[in-house]
């Protein structure tokens, strides 16, 4: 669905984007992560045919953005980082004008309108001028905006930023139904949470591509599991014991739980255990931690 | 165009609810188009009593044999200048307006990532400017003919509009104006986050227009048909100019790296 091949942008002396390719097949949930500055709103741009690449190659849905940039732009929806809307005029109005320059007919547009404005939460306020709605608000309508002409890829900035808890679980279960209805959805964001349960494929970009790889393949990437011990008293005491093995990467203890980064955790575990009940511990649960996808992200921007 | 008439349907709402744009011209069109000529025709008699008056009609029309009219006449020729500072103006309110909104909002970007042409958006814009510009001059020339003939009719009966300088200024000169303004603003705009910089062009343009009033009550110029015609022609030489520039600067790339609020 989105082919991208030796992408760079610069800007002047300044090259934004460096050189980066990915595919992203149908129906999948990319998310794109990197720090502020990295690349990332520029990567957007450039696919969503605002920009032109100074180097490199794009295909949305088959298509080049040089030569069917209206194609592509009627597709695509877009949710960007600081979404703007005309203050002057109401929710309503704001929906059907942008939804105007799709190829949608009335009927079905209206329909649209209205289905997203009682999804979100807007329909009882949709007369209103879009100044007197709050923050949140405003992002709801903004993402109502970019889904209400059923686009086949979904550009979303920080789609849950702004957001309550519960508009933002909202958002969240909404992007997994669209992923089950076969849209395509590049996800931007800096929720690590967020990405981490949403994406079907993490990009970690910072004017390059870092790392690209599945959740999985991510934490199988990194050396050494996390195991935590939990026992019935202190633990301080076995953490010489346990320091012994080669296997052992980190140790750590505080209060009546020890912490371990170690490898071959299939070959170690039972000889931990059982060195630690002959040593008298009593042990209450032992659990593998997941490296969480922020540790994943940090450790790789960092180095 | 049809999209660039939803754009231009949509911002034409959003100037009438933005009193501080139509307000001025509302005021303008009031005293210009209605109050002053209903006051300067009828107050004719008054006028040429006045020992200046008289003197400044026989030094510039010398021709005294009947003093009301030529001071009509010459009423009338303010008039048309006076009426040029609305296509001056209107589009300098709305232009900038028009573009600034749109970087303060953040609107433009996704805007821009609809399917709608950049030529669409342009023309759109340009037509928000461009037709209140039209259609407020043409009322407010139309105005001052009602008003001028009927006085004019009850006290001379004589209709004395329109003249070939009003058609010329009404028809071709009006629209040109407006048209160029409305593309410097379009260019101005983008460069600027300031509405009020962009609003200053508006002032700017119109030393031209107070010089030529200046000239005309001083007695040193008359404005006829033949002058206007000069400088539509210098104007419409500009137009495609201004309108080139307008055009490269209103690209997707350009309104998305360098239109920005600082």
């Amino acid at each position: 669905m989105i082919y991208v091949e030796n992408l760079t942008k610069k800007f002047g002396p300044i090259t934004a984007v460096d050189n980066i390719s990915f595919e992203i097949q149908r129906g999948q949930i990319f998310g794109f992560l990197g720090p502020n500055g990295a690349g990332k709103t520029t990567t957007i741009r450039m696919l969503s045919t605002l920009i032109a690449p100074t180097e490199g190659k794009i295909k949305i849905d088959g298509k080049e953005p040089a030569k069917d940039g209206q194609y592509i732009r009627s597709i695509i929806g877009i949710l960007t980082e600081t979404p703007g809307m005309y203050e002057k005029i109401s929710a309503y109005d704001n929906l059907n004008y942008f939804s105007s320059f799709y190829s949608i007919d009335t009927k079905v547009r209206k329909e649209n309108i209205e289905k997203f404005l009682k999804m979100f939460e807007l329909w009882e306020r949709r007369f209103d001028p879009v100044s007197t709605y709050s923050k949140g608000m405003k992002q709801k309508l903004a993402l109502a905006r970019a889904l209400i002409h059923q686009p086949k890829i979904l550009f979303l900035d920080e789609p849950t930023a702004a957001l309550d808890p519960e508009s933002a679980y909202m958002v969240r279960s909404y992007i997994e139904k669209l992923k089950k209805e076969d849209i395509t959805i590049f996800l931007c964001t800096h929720n690590l949470e967020e990405a981490s349960n949403l994406s079907d494929i993490v990009c970690i970009i910072k004017s390059k591509i870092i790392k690209i790889a599945t959740l999985d393949e991510l934490q199988e990437s990194r050396i050494g599991k996390k195991i935590e011990i939990v026992l019935k008293n202190n633990s301080s005491k076995y953490i010489d014991l346990i320091k012994q093995f080669k296997e052992i990467i980190e140790a750590k203890a505080y209060k009546n739980k020890i912490n371990l980064l170690l490898e071959y955790p299939e070959k170690i575990n039972p000889i931990i255990i059982k060195k630690l009940v002959e040593a008298g511990a009593e042990i209450l649960y032992f659990n593998e931690i997941k490296t969480s996808l922020e540790e994943i992200y940090l450790d790789l921007i960092r180095s | 165009m049809k999209n660039a008439t939803i754009i231009f349907k949509k911002e034409i709402k959003e100037i009438l609810k933005n009193r501080s744009i139509w307000l001025p011209i509302l005021a303008i069109s009031i005293v210009f188009s209605a109050f002053f000529p209903a006051a300067l025709t009828g107050g004719l008699e008054k006028m040429v009593k006045d020992p200046d008056a008289v003197d400044f009609i026989e030094r510039v029309f010398q021709d005294t044999s009947n003093l009301q009219l030529v001071m009509l006449q010459f009423i009338i020729k303010q008039f048309i200048v006076f009426l040029l500072l609305i296509p001056a103006m209107l589009p300098s309110l709305i232009a900038p307006a028009s573009i600034i909104l749109e970087k303060e909002n953040n609107t433009l970007e996704p805007l821009i990532a609809t399917p709608i042409k950049t030529g669409e958006l342009f023309l759109g814009k340009a037509l928000t400017s461009l037709i209140p510009s039209f259609a407020v001059s043409f009322i407010n020339f139309l105005l001052i003919i009602i008003i001028v003939d009927s006085i004019a009719y009850t006290k001379f009966k004589l209709l004395p509009l329109p003249t070939w300088d009003w058609a010329v200024a009404t028809f071709i000169l009006s629209p040109v104006i407006s048209f160029i303004i409305t593309m410097i603003c379009l260019i101005v705009s983008s460069k600027t986050v300031d509405i009020r910089s962009v609003q200053g062009i508006g002032s700017v343009v119109i030393f031209p227009i107070y010089a030529v009033i200046g000239l005309q009550i001083a007695g040193l110029f008359l404005l006829n048909v033949k002058y206007l015609i000069i400088v539509c022609f210098v104007l419409i030489a500009v137009c495609p100019i201004v309108l080139r520039l307008a055009i490269k600067i209103f690209d997707r790339e350009n309104i998305l790296t360098k239109w920005k609020m600082k």
